[in-house]
């Protein structure tokens, strides 16, 4: 299929599924009453739950399936290993300890609160990660930053269920917010996070170039007249932004950032120039589309999006890697 | 230093940490008395030595010794220093038969949590192996497994009552609080049983350096032997979760830490169980002092203290490189 083809496909799948997100639910709402919602509000049934339960889980899903499978790409390429994702990196794990700091030390039990511990505590994280491993001997060769991710991702693990063992209030909430889920998210969630969003964003299209180069191996970067140090910071800085936010958002929703890059190399190669906004693209339609098979699924109940993506994600993987 | 000289110190820190691990408690035992009793019996001490704190010490050396010779295994079979039990799906699928069992008590949780690993390991297996073996393929389909099979447990966990959930997560971190001589013949005999194949693996490892083609010449079979390879660490790996719970971070570490301290270019068997028995008597031993009389669980100070240590070790790389 040729690039162009794709990016078409995508758009289109991604349209639709922004369309299933608004009138899919436990009660479903007529595409045309959903685009008269949207354009004419009114004060009837199906204006408020478009407009106000429906239209800001739909934006927060397209910010974190973007948001995860850039980083993904991007984490991917700089750790030279194929497994890597936003839980490799320990960028997750400290946006999950500052979640758990929020409701154990400060006694926050509202998501809009947790927001913002779950983003200092992914940059926290994130630059600790990638400064240790900028110390550390080849600095950030891939595979020492690999491990310090893991070694920070593990450390601060434990931390974590050192203090959810021993405090079960704390547990009850963090176990439902750890599964990753779009419930419950508010407009105004999605605006705080999206300066963030933004930035990431056009670091990860300024790295582009730079990641090209990096994919091939240090020294042939440097012999092409890169800075292999300055790439990766700014591609590192587009990760802890893009992860962290998502992650504050959303909770860590699973397989997105590692699955989604493997599905988009195997489409449209590994330029990055493409690889990056095809990710893009599959990330939205990925969460989206878990978000509205939750829904549907075991009604009335939910099924967190974050289930669903590895549940619905794995054998796309599989296929992926079985394919070649 | 030579290489051997390093091992050593090694087994002479293992058990250090062994006797430490006895003798320091609620009532402290002076380390000659934990040598005596261990010895010859007979002593003032014997009940706390011998009945509580040796069943639980040696389930630690054996527990720590399997996770670091299965992640060894899966390491250098992957070649991917990321690659353990807890990324290709083991751990996962012991920990999902697990919380299945314990939060509906229909099965006993041990061999559930064991059939739970072999199968899962049985699946990565079976999709990592079409057409030829590649490592790249192998590791990406046990990562695919892994976070379907933990997407499983979150299911159990979100939909069961808190107190269920709370117990399947304390399993699933990992604990030899209230273990002892049971569980660790478990663990024993399956690495007296897979001595032959270790032995076996510790040549493999040495000729699978070479070329695939030059290994060939010497009647050697490289895809057979990776799946041998792996085989045995996945077994191994299985028994131990399935009697501990999932003591993650061990396998991971276990092997990069030896190959940092013996400066080898992949990870020896017995360097890694050395190492990985250390760090678990040593995180049990935290565990039981650091908040006692709470006891908290082995698996979350085996990060606690490994991801530090590994910290320090790619930290201190570049002052031998200079």
């Amino acid at each position: 299929m040729k690039r162009s083809a794709v990016v078409i496909l995508g758009v289109l799948l991604l349209g639709a599924a922004v369309a299933a997100s608004l009138a899919v639910g436990s009660r479903d709402i007529p595409l045309n009453d959903v685009v008269s919602a949207l354009l004419r509000p009114s004060d009837g049934e199906h204006t408020v739950i478009v407009r106000e339960l429906r239209l800001p889980r739909t934006l927060v899903g397209l910010q974190v399936g973007v948001a995860l499978a850039v980083a993904g790409v991007i984490m991917q390429t700089l750790t030279r290993n194929p497994i890597a994702e936003p839980r490799i990196l320990g960028i997750a794990a400290g946006a999950s300890f500052g979640v758990v700091v929020a409701i154990a030390v400060f006694g926050l039990s509202t998501l809009a609160g947790w927001i913002w511990f779950g983003l200092g505590g992914a940059a926290l994280a994130g630059v600790a990660v990638f400064s240790i491993a900028a110390r550390t001997r080849e600095g950030s060769a891939p595979v020492n930053l690999a491990l310090t991710g893991a070694a920070i991702d593990a450390g601060l693990g434990a931390l974590i269920y050192g203090v959810l063992s021993i405090d079960a209030a704390t547990f009850d909430q963090f176990r439902f917010w750890v599964v990753g889920s779009l419930a419950g998210r508010t407009p105004q969630m999605a605006l705080q996070v999206l300066p963030f969003l933004a930035l990431g964003l056009v670091f990860a299209a300024m790295a582009a170039r730079g990641l090209d180069a990096l994919a091939l191996g240090d020294d042939m970067a440097r012999g092409l007249g890169h800075s292999v140090a300055r790439w990766r910071a700014i591609a590192a800085a587009a990760a802890i932004l893009l992860t962290g936010a998502a992650v504050a958002v959303a909770g860590p929703i699973a397989f997105v950032g590692l699955a989604v890059p493997h599905a988009a190399r195997a489409l449209v190669g590994t330029n990055h120039r493409w690889t990056l906004p095809v990710s893009a693209l599959l990330g939205a339609i990925l969460v989206l589309g878990a978000d509205v098979l939750g829904r549907v699924l075991f009604p009335p109940g939910e099924v967190p999006a974050g289930v669903i993506t590895a549940l619905a994600g794995a054998p796309v993987l599989l296929w992926v890697v079985l394919r070649k | 230093m030579k290489g051997y000289s390093r091992l050593g110190l090694v087994a002479v820190a293992l058990a250090v940490a062994v006797v430490a691990s006895v003798s320091v408690g609620e009532v402290s035992v002076p380390p000659i008395e934990v040598v005596k009793s261990l010895l010859f019996a007979g002593t003032d001490y014997d009940l706390i030595v011998r009945e509580l704190r040796w069943p639980r010490t040696v389930l630690a050396v054996v527990t720590g010794a399997a996770f670091g010779i299965g992640g060894a295994l899966i390491q250098s079979v992957t070649r991917n220093p990321l690659a353990s039990p807890d990324i290709i799906g083991i751990t996962q699928g012991a920990g999902l038969a697990a919380t299945i069992a314990l939060t509906t008590g229909v099965i006993a949780v041990a061999p559930a949590a064991l059939a739970g690993g072999l199968l899962a390991a049985l699946l990565v297996f079976t999709f990592g192996s079409r057409s030829g073996f590649s490592a790249r393929r192998f590791v990406l389909a046990g990562v695919a497994v892994a976070f379907a099979l933990r997407a499983g447990i979150e299911v159990v966990l979100t939909s069961a009552e808190t107190i269920d959930a709370q117990r399947a997560q304390i399993w699933l971190i990992g604990s030899l609080n209230g273990r002892g001589f049971t569980e660790a013949s478990a663990i024993a005999l399956t690495l007296v049983l897979a001595l032959g194949p270790l032995l076996w693996a510790g040549w493999a490892l040495r000729t699978s350096a070479l070329d695939d083609d030059v290994a060939r010449g010497l009647g050697v079979r490289p895809v057979a032997r990776r799946y041998g390879l792996a085989a045995v660490g996945v077994v191994l790996a299985a028994a131990a979760t399935a009697q501990v719970g999932a003591i993650d971070f061990v396998a991971l570490v276990a092997p990069q830490v030896a190959r940092r301290i013996l400066r080898t270019e992949r990870p020896g068997l017995l360097a890694s169980a050395l190492v990985g028995a250390t760090l678990v008597v040593l995180a049990d031993l935290a565990g039981r002092r650091l908040l006692a009389p709470t006891q908290l669980p082995a698996g979350v100070l085996t990060a606690a203290l490994g991801a530090p240590y590994l910290i320090y070790l790619l930290l201190r790389g570049r002052r031998h490189a200079a």
